[in-house]
């Protein structure tokens, strides 16, 4: 009972984790219609800025979060709009020239950072890193609970924002349609950066949290692409309500499977689960993808 | 336009022309016999000399060339009496085994080498065997650790340092000597990768050997969460805790387990740890690591060349600047292995085909001693041709220094075990 106990938490956890960087990846997908694959590289440079804060500047890996957020979110801010001018050219197969030029940026990501920081992988650490509860005979990890705090609060902020504020009202009017919206007087390329910097900043800040709970080094950017890519599918894509659902969904299988069928399962009963809702509900668990 | 004719009329064109091919062909055999006179062994490095394995290679290179440069101190490779210089030749598999394979062609026959030093990655090392086999020309791989590349049985390849699944086994026992109170269970995580899963299956069937019982033994994808299984082995409460699996991981294993307030009495990894990124990464947190090393510069042996261990780790750190790590050593003594084959051989440069297949022959009968340790290459089973004969050091991290704890004969300090619970 106290090892089912331990499972569950660590599953609830593990989702929490992996929400933190694929809440934003959705809203990103829902206004500019593209999978973004730089979302891993978005992740490790997050990572990277928390190593620095600590290791250059000595200071608490969780200052590096709002930093991330104001670096990262000004980066987005430009490189959005390159992105919204492919997806909406008038070349053929404008989406899979969008996927095109995203995977473009994450090996380009990847290969800046191998070359800037070379292989060897690094730390964040923080005031939280391995400090852990007892409750019972449950032991909490302290900063997975802020990472899964966290994915709570960005889902929460944005839900506020989407649908409490007319900002948040044109961000949805334009991920449903952007040629209606762009009719009532919505400024679809700059509200596009606006929506890709937001993104690249939210995803950033994760990767500190990714850097403090595991470790970093520029090859483990395509790990956090395919999850994204995986709770996407799970939640329907450009789902962010459905994001945290699906996230916590995965966690819980994958915790369960490693711990009472064997570890080398899990990636197996993940792609199950995938291919089970792919067939039975193409628009994700919770019917609200695209 | 005359006056050029007349002095580049065709007729001198191609007089000059003639002229100058007849001296060139009469000047290329006072070439040969120049290089005939004096005579050299021709022996090929292939290895990664670019793209990102390009440290792992520069590291076998330097070793190699180690020894090219203690034997031309010396005059050259003994044969019959004489010494014969050995000129070496260099390709690049950019770090891939296709590109390896290719490479090493052109060292034969472009270059037309007498034997090959083989690559830093195993991939690699087994790309290359099938060329070495065509060609017909033997390779001693100083770095090579895949259980894989022994099984194939390859006739023309030798390696230096063990197979990682010998080394990873055998240190389970030492580690279990070492231990007081004595370690009774160990519980294996296993990264299903290469390499990585071959030290973990190592651990797996060296615990029976070592007298342990196997709690558990985890496969684990690399993409994978490691809390489930950490909490899963803190709940079995075994003893050792063995991880084969690459330095990342073996990071992530240590914050997950103190993360979860779960420490055994030892944690033992392969690979890694000796790379000062892992104890720069963990910090405190990396003291106690228990990690497999198959040379170390404090080990007691020694052989003509070189001296001692100590000798040559500190040639190598006039040249390198830096202390040697036991790939550039087996590296190093893959020089050694060649030169007591070719003076048990006696022929002398250049070498035919069929000398080279006596080559071989002679590599497969080595026996001796070197500051490297034991060399004698198995002549059947799972790790043909490997050099399985050195005792792995553990080594553990204390105070951010990594230091030999084991088997006593080698420690330069006390093994601490158990380790103390997580502060």
């Amino acid at each position: 009972m106290d090892l089912f106990l331990q499972t569950l938490l660590n599953g609830l956890l593990i989702g929490g984790v992996i929400a933190t960087f694929t809440i934003a990846f959705q809203l990103a997908f829902g206004v500019l219609h593209v999978i973004d694959f730089a979302v891993g590289g978005w992740v490790v440079l997050g990572g990277y800025l928390g190593y620095y804060v600590t290791a250059w500047l000595g200071l608490d890996g969780f200052i590096a979060i709002p930093l991330a957020f104001v670096l990262f979110g000004a980066v987005g801010y430009l490189i959005g709009p390159v992105l919204y001018n492919v997806r909406n050219s008038r070349t053929a197969r404008p989406e899979l020239m969008a996927l095109a030029l995203s995977f473009g940026l994450f090996t380009l990501l990847r290969g800046g950072m191998l070359t800037a920081w070379g292989f060897n992988t690094r730390n964040v650490t923080t005031t939280l890193s391995g400090e852990s509860l007892a409750i019972g005979p449950v032991t909490v990890p302290l900063i997975r609970v802020v990472a899964a705090v966290f994915a709570a609060a960005i889902a929460g902020g944005l839900f506020l924002f989407l649908y409490r504020s007319r900002y948040g009202l044109a961000i949805r009017a334009t991920a449903e349609n952007r040629h209606n919206a762009a009719l009532m007087g919505v400024n679809i390329g700059r509200l596009s950066a606006n929506v890709y910097g937001l993104y690249a900043g939210i995803t950033a800040m994760a990767g500190v949290l990714m850097g403090a709970i595991y470790s970093v080094n520029p090859e483990v950017g395509l790990r956090y692409t395919l999850f994204a890519f995986f709770v996407a599918v799970l939640a329907g894509l450009g789902s962010v309500e459905g994001a945290l659902v699906a996230a916590l969904l995965l966690g819980v299988i994958e915790a369960f499977v490693s711990t009472y069928v064997g570890a080398s399962y899990s990636l197996l009963a993940i792609f199950t689960t995938l291919f089970l809702v792919l067939l039975i509900s193409p628009r994700g668990i919770l019917r609200r993808g695209l | 336009m005359a006056i050029i004719d007349r002095f580049f009329s065709r007729r001198r064109f191609l007089g000059g022309s003639a002229m100058a091919i007849t001296a060139s062909a009469l000047g290329m055999p006072s070439v040969r016999t120049a290089r005939a006179q004096a005579a050299t062994f021709k022996a090929g490095v292939i290895t990664s000399l670019s793209g990102e394995n390009i440290l792992g290679g520069n590291l076998t290179k330097q070793g190699y060339d180690l020894w090219a440069d203690a034997i031309k101190a010396k005059g050259g490779v003994e044969v019959a009496g004489d010494r014969f210089k050995v000129e070496m030749f260099y390709g690049d598999d950019q770090s891939s085994p296709a590109t390896g394979a290719d490479a090493a062609e052109r060292l034969i026959v472009q270059n037309g080498v007498d034997v090959l030093f083989g690559p830093y990655t195993s991939g690699s090392t087994i790309a290359v065997q099938p060329i070495c086999q065509k060609y017909q020309v033997p390779m001693i791989s100083g770095s090579a650790e895949s259980p894989n590349v022994w099984k194939a049985k390859p006739e023309f390849n030798f390696g230096i340092i063990p197979a990682v699944d010998t080394t990873s086994g055998l240190s389970l026992g030492v580690l279990a000597k070492l231990s007081n109170p004595a370690a009774k269970t160990v519980a294996v995580i296993s990264v299903n990768e290469p390499f990585s899963k071959e030290t973990g299956e190592g651990f797996r069937d060296g615990a029976k050997a070592a007298g342990l019982e196997l709690a558990t033994y985890e496969l684990v994808p690399p993409e994978g969460d490691l809390t489930p299984v950490i909490s899963k082995i803190a709940a079995l409460n075994p003893d050792i805790v063995a991880v084969g699996g690459h330095e990342e991981v073996l990071i992530n294993v240590v914050k997950t387990s103190k993360s979860l307030n779960y420490r055994p009495k030892a944690l033992i990894m392969h690979y890694g740890i000796t790379n000062p990124a892992f104890a720069q990464a963990l910090g405190a947190d990396a003291d106690g690591t228990t990690g497999v090393v198959v040379w170390l510069p404090t080990v007691s042996y020694k052989d003509d060349l070189f001296g001692t261990a100590k000798d040559f780790a500190q040639m190598a750190q006039k040249k390198l600047g830096g202390e040697p790590d036991y790939t550039a050593a087996a590296c190093a003594a893959s020089g050694l292995v060649l030169g007591d084959a070719l003076k048990r051989l006696g022929k002398k440069p250049a070498l035919t085909p069929e000398d080279r297949v006596a080559l071989k022959d002679a590599i497969a009968e080595t026996d001796i001693q070197t500051f490297y340790g034991p060399i004698k290459f198995e002549k059947d089973g799972p790790h043909y041709h490997d050099n399985i004969q050195p005792v792995p050091v553990l080594v553990q991290i204390q105070g951010g220094k990594t230091v030999a704890v084991g088997p006593k004969e080698a420690a330069a300090a006390d093994y601490i075990y158990p380790l103390p619970a997580w502060k």
